[in-house]
């Protein structure tokens, strides 16, 4: 609308916006078509739908809103068609074939799940996603936690892959219920800080295995996932809204194509009493599935449903630097926040002496037959306690170890324990939060840690792994 | 919306200029509003720093501030009208309880003129939608009938010290008059410039003329009740009543179409009055009948062009179809009392038919409506029974076209979808038949097949395929559909038991596309959030849920940017057992696990904080602090108590005290039960209290 006369007054304005010449590009999207893009770490976009419908895994877009995407391989779909404005560069291409169909009904056949197990008062459905790896299984759990965010449902998501965090710093395991829509600039969203964030904050419960691989060390991954798995089934039985929903839970690509993977895998579906596994693109393992779990019964009886999924050709192969930059994104979120919120870390320096640290021992191997006993799971973290038969543990899982410099740059979980617990009790507990190690002095021993509040952590033990890898300085 | 840098800057650069603005200044307005309109991009954040600036400006710098509000919203327009309407109500109420009467009349002169359309402009909607001013003309009816009511007795000595507005001169409130009093039909004094009737762009002009903004501004006046035809609505409560008679043909006034839906005002215009005394109290109702009366015209004159069109085109099927849509609807109109709610989104789809590039008007005589048929057409789908849900997607449709008008576009008439975004969902109660309505003369055309034919005649968005039949089918929705059809009220999630699913996680099923089943994921869900996408039902519920998430956003910015001067830093995790007993409560509560909030103590602090109780009228009580800390009251306009009231406070034997000092002071005699304190009725606004004990925590801590 133009006004007379105001024309002329424009010069006058006090101040002009910066105005960032980035190259604009228009997308028009048929329907049921998917606008896949790469934009690379350090680099981002502005992504504006200008008209139809567009959802990113699963949750919809605004309008006219802008939303920016910094280092990341994603995707817009839509179902309705819609024209997409695009501010900035990135890789970019327009697929007309995707699962989406699929993956929608799969929603659709869970929730009616969902209703069918409100009926009957019991546990809404506990749906595995199993697959290689960079088959998609992160984007359909999100796709699927979205999906029934929409319908109104409380999702409880269980990340059991620890070469990504969620919402988290990789190298944990989390559980997390969604109440509220996942924020699709910043992966999943926040956990909680001192301020009101734009998309709510979620809670996850936090465990550290920190190593990369659950093969890395089955006899610390397990018992981590059998607690887990005690929390959040506690936290189900008790909260109406996410017994209603279920859980969707995210597996390690590693366990759907390793050896040694299927005894992860029924690990997880024991003590998660899975009764729904997605099957992402393998044929093999599909079949290996069905054979394996065609006579299983949860522990309270159901059989489980296994069907396949197409892998979407969106998937794309994450290389070494990339997985590193993004853990390294990550860590850096955590203490100093996004773009739209700076995080003030708080800094402090402790001597050596009055810090308790377990070193992650890797490589050690539970030989014994995996636990599919359901009556463990009450009393899983009194492993030490159980009768032979099980690998008696002659060394900890842990070994304590004075700060030294090989620790500079390194992330110490900061456990919910004290510094007289087992190292049974120390890695069945929660996190309270993580440290970044900026500093050791040698000379005066004592490291200066970044730590997210100014809370005192000597009373605590911290739990170095060596997953997330020492990142680069984060300050100074 | 992202909260990228430059965004923070330009709104920051933005309340730096509203910060000096003290004063009507013509060129700092004018300034303000250009960078307003340079910087659309950033006008969530211009928005929220200008509501934040009026919120927190001294009583003196607010009306300034308004003048910007005003100038932006008529001369930028979308987007700037959505993000200021969706807070309108807090941001003109708080502030209005804050100012001197001669600022407050100027406010309520604004507030006219944003129920008008942008003076000289084509489009002939309203400044903000009335769903937006109505509830805010509500407030001050009730605020002024409730002040007139207690001062009647002793007022001549008191109505300059308060200067809030003379008494009613009776007790008689016009509204029992079947005639206003004769006084308001004189014509107005035509000398003096700037106040010629119905509004013309001089009165408010862009910025450039806003010198204009009279300290002398002609009070509202235009609540009169003055239907155009002369008749009288017979009573309040039914708003326009069946007449018994044929309906009118247009006449001779009407047969031009008038430029703004207040056109008749001319015959009545303005006169120079204080400002209250000028305002019935039933403005609320009057603003129905005014819209009422509007749409009216408005249908007429679309029934004058579409005849016009048809019979130069008479062969034409859809002029027909849309002539008779238009009968129906005007019978509907006249035969039956409809909400509010519903009337305004009936208004909302005819102003956008009437943007529809149609054929000059023509002159005729005009015919006798053809009566109603009650043609049964396309039988509506089970889930749109009723009017109210079917006008759904007129309401989103309207907004669409809000949208579009700013666009370069402007004749986005058939709305895609992308269009129909709203920031808030129409008001649309569950349709109930008014409780008595006189038996109506001529049968009520079903108002389903009305709309079925409204949207033959290409006059509503299409129904999309996909709600209207719930059986599978294999084709998928495209644009041409636009599926954000509002479905009637459902519980708070939508249970998929309403709409076969046969969904099965077996490969051959799940490989069937079910727009049907889709359809749950996008229009049953409501209509989108416009910041973060999310949808809400167009019911109750879904309304509440709505105005909850809105504050939740709006006091999310207003946190962040409090917050960014602190320093901020992220929070350690919770443990198990605090985990497994926390609860997501709906969506947007931030898990507080400080066990300090549980306590009692805690409770009992935030509960005094949510004591009040009516502002005294008497002035010298008025001024008096509170005996214990010395500091003033907290004056607030509470919706749910619809008066003034003292946030923060409880009456003690002849003394107010703040709530909480008083109860600080007291703590260990239990003397509180005896009190008569109200109890607060709160619930509903949880979000906006949470606000103000915020505000009250950031006062005590600055
Ligand atoms: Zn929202
Ligand atoms: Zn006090």
């Amino acid at each position: 609308m133009s006004i007379p006369g105001l024309g002329q007054a424009a010069p006058a304005a006090a101040f002009s916006a910066p105005i960032l010449e980035a190259p604009v590009a228009v997308h028009e999207l048929q329907a049921n078509s998917e606008w896949r893009f790469e934009v690379e770490i350090g680099e981002k976009i502005d992504v504006k739908i200008l008209s139809g419908t567009a959802e990113i895994f699963g949750t919809e877009l605004a309008v006219n809103h802008l939303y920016t995407f910094r280092g990341v391989k994603s995707s817009i779909y839509t179902w309705h068609g819609c024209r997409i404005e695009v501010t900035g560069t990135c890789e970019e291409y327009t697929a007309e074939e995707t699962p989406m169909t699929q993956y929608v009904n799969t929603h659709f056949a869970l929730e009616k799940l969902r209703d069918e197990a409100a009926q009957n008062g019991r546990e809404g459905p506990r749906v595995l996603v199993v697959g290689p790896t960079n088959a998609g299984k992160t984007s359909l759990v999100k796709l699927l936690t979205a999906y029934s965010l929409r319908m109104g449902r409380q999702p409880m998501v269980i990340n059991t892959d620890s070469r990504e965090g969620l919402l988290s710093i990789p190298g944990s395991l989390t559980a997390t219920p969604f109440a509220s829509i996942i924020d699709v600039e910043q992966g999943w969203g926040s956990s909680p800080t001192s301020t009101s964030s734009p998309i709510p904050v979620k809670l996850p419960l936090c465990y550290y295995y920190g190593l990369p691989s659950p093969e890395d060390n089955t006899k610390l991954y397990k018992p981590i996932i059998t607690r887990l798995a005690l929390a959040s089934t506690s936290r189900l039985t008790d909260d109406p809204a996410i017994k209603a929903t279920g859980m969707i839970i995210d597996t390690p690509g590693v366990i759907s194509q390793g050896k040694g993977g299927f005894d992860l895998i029924s690990h997880i579906v024991s003590e998660f009493s899975v009764n729904t596994v997605l099957v992402i693109g393998s044929e093999r393992l599909h079949s290996e599935m069905l054979r394996k779990f065609s006579t299983y019964r949860t522990s309270t009886g159901e059989t489980i449903t296994l069907v396949k999924l197409d892998k979407s050709g969106g998937c794309v192969d994450r290389d070494e630097t990339f997985t590193h930059q993004t853990n390294e994104a990550a860590i850096k979120e955590y203490f100093f926040g996004n773009a739209r919120t700076t995080l003030s870390p708080h800094t402090q320096t402790i001597g050596y002496d009055d810090l308790l640290i377990y070193k992650i021992r890797e490589g050690i191997y539970l030989i014994s037959a995996p636990i599919v006993d359901p009556s463990l799971h009450s009393i899983a973290h009194a492993n030490s306690f159980l009768p032979g038969g099980v690998e008696e543990t002659e060394q900890g899982l842990f070994e304590k170890v004075e700060p030294n410099p090989s620790m500079q740059h390194c992330i110490l979980a900061v456990m919910y324990a004290t510094v007289n617990d087992s190292q049974d009790a120390v890695r069945d507990a929660s996190v309270m939060g993580f440290v970044y190690v900026a500093e050791v002095d040698e000379t005066k021993r004592r490291l200066r840690v970044l730590q997210p509040m100014s809370t005192r952590i000597t009373d605590r033990p911290l739990i170095w792994g060596s997953w997330p890898e020492a990142a680069v300085s984060l300050v100074g | 919306m992202s909260y990228e840098i430059p965004e923070e800057e330009v709104a920051q650069d933005f309340a730096a200029a509203l910060a000096d603005l003290s004063m009507n200044s013509r060129y700092e307005i004018s300034n303000l509003t250009v960078i307003a309109r340079e910087n659309t991009a950033s006008a969530l954040a211009i928005s929220e720093a200008l509501k934040s600036h009026i919120k927190q400006t001294s009583p003196a710098k607010k009306l300034p501030a308004f003048y910007v509000l005003d100038s932006i919203i008529k001369n930028v327009g979308t987007p700037y009208t959505l993000f200021f309407g969706r807070q309108l109500y807090s941001t003109f109420m708080e502030a209005y309880a804050l100012v001197d009467n001669n600022v407050r009349s100027k406010m309520v002169e604004m507030l006219k003129t944003w129920k008008e359309p942008v003076p000289g402009s084509m489009d002939s909607r309203p400044v903000f939608p009335p769903e937006v001013t109505r509830p805010i003309e509500n407030a001050l009816i009730k605020a002024r009938t409730s002040f007139l009511q207690a001062h009647q007795e002793q007022t001549r000595s008191q109505q300059s010290v308060m200067g809030r507005g003379r008494p009613m001169p009776s007790s008689t409130p016009y509204r029992e008059t079947p005639t206003p009093p004769g006084n308001y039909r004189a014509p107005p004094p035509q000398s003096t410039p700037g106040f010629a009737p119905n509004y013309p762009a001089q009165q408010y002009p862009p910025p450039m003329n806003a010198k204009q903004y009279p300290p002398q501004a002609p009070p509202a006046q235009q609540y009169q009740q003055m239907p155009p035809n002369g008749q009288q609505y017979p009573t309040q409560q039914n708003g326009y009543q069946p007449h018994g008679l044929p309906p009118r043909p247009p006449s001779q006034q009407y047969s031009q179409p008038p430029p703004n839906a207040a056109s008749w005002q001319q015959q009545y215009p303005n006169q120079p009055q204080s400002p209250y005394q000028a305002q019935p109290p039933s403005m609320g109702y009057a603003s129905t009948e005014d819209s009422l009366a509007a749409l009216n015209s408005d249908i007429e004159n679309l029934i004058n062009e579409s005849k016009a069109e048809w019979s130069r085109n008479p062969h034409e099927v859809s002029f027909q179809t849309k002539l008779k849509a238009l009968f129906d609807l005007q019978t509907i109109l006249r035969s039956q009392t409809l909400p509010p709610d519903q009337i305004s989104l009936i208004q909302n789809q005819v102003a956008q038919l009437k943007k529809a590039p149609q054929s000059a008007p023509i002159m005729q005589t005009p015919q006798a409506p053809l009566p109603p048929t009650p043609v049964v057409a396309t039988p509506a789908p089970a889930q749109q029974p009723t009017l109210s849900s079917i006008l759904g997607p007129g309401a989103q449709g309207a907004l669409a076209a809000l949208l579009a008008r700013q666009s370069a576009t402007p004749q986005t008439s058939s709305a895609v979808p992308a269009t129909i975004r709203s920031p808030q969902q129409a008001n649309i109660p569950p349709y109930q038949p008014p409780p008595s309505v006189t038996p109506a003369a001529t049968p009520i055309p079903d108002p389903n097949s009305l709309l079925g034919r409204l949207r033959a005649a290409g006059m509503l968005p299409g129904l999309g395929a996909t709600t209207s039949t719930p059986t599978p089918t294999v084709s998928t929705p495209t644009l041409a559909s636009p599926p954000f059809m509002n479905t009637p009220p459902t519980s708070a999630r939508t249970p998929l038991g309403i709409i076969p699913n046969d969904v099965v996680l077996k490969p051959a099923s799940l490989k069937i596309p079910r727009p049907h089943l889709l359809a749950g994921l996008y229009e049953h869900l409501g209509a989108p959030c416009t910041q973060c996408g999310r949808r809400f039902q167009s019911d109750e519920e879904g309304k509440k849920k709505k105005a909850a998430h809105m504050d939740w956003h709006f006091h999310v910015r207003q946190r962040m940017d409090e917050a960014e001067s602190r320093g901020q830093h992220r929070s350690w995790y919770v443990d198990e057992l605090d985990w497994i007993k926390s609860r997501e409560v709906e969506g947007e509560t931030t898990t507080t696990t400080d066990p300090s909030q549980n306590t009692s103590a805690a409770k009992a602090a935030k509960k005094s904080k949510q004591q009040y109780i009516p502002a005294p009228d008497d002035p010298t009580l008025a001024s008096v602090p509170c005996p214990i800390c010395q500091e003033k009251f907290e004056m607030k306009w509470l919706d749910d108590a619809q008066e003034f009231v003292w946030m923060d406070a409880m009456k003690v034997g002849e003394k107010i005290y703040h709530a909480s000092c008083f109860t600080e002071a007291t703590k260990d005699v239990n003397t509180q039960a005896k009190r008569g304190t109200p109890e607060p009725v709160l619930g509903k606004r949880k979000a906006e209290d949470d606000g103000f004990a915020f505000r009250a925590k950031i006062k005590s801590e600055a």
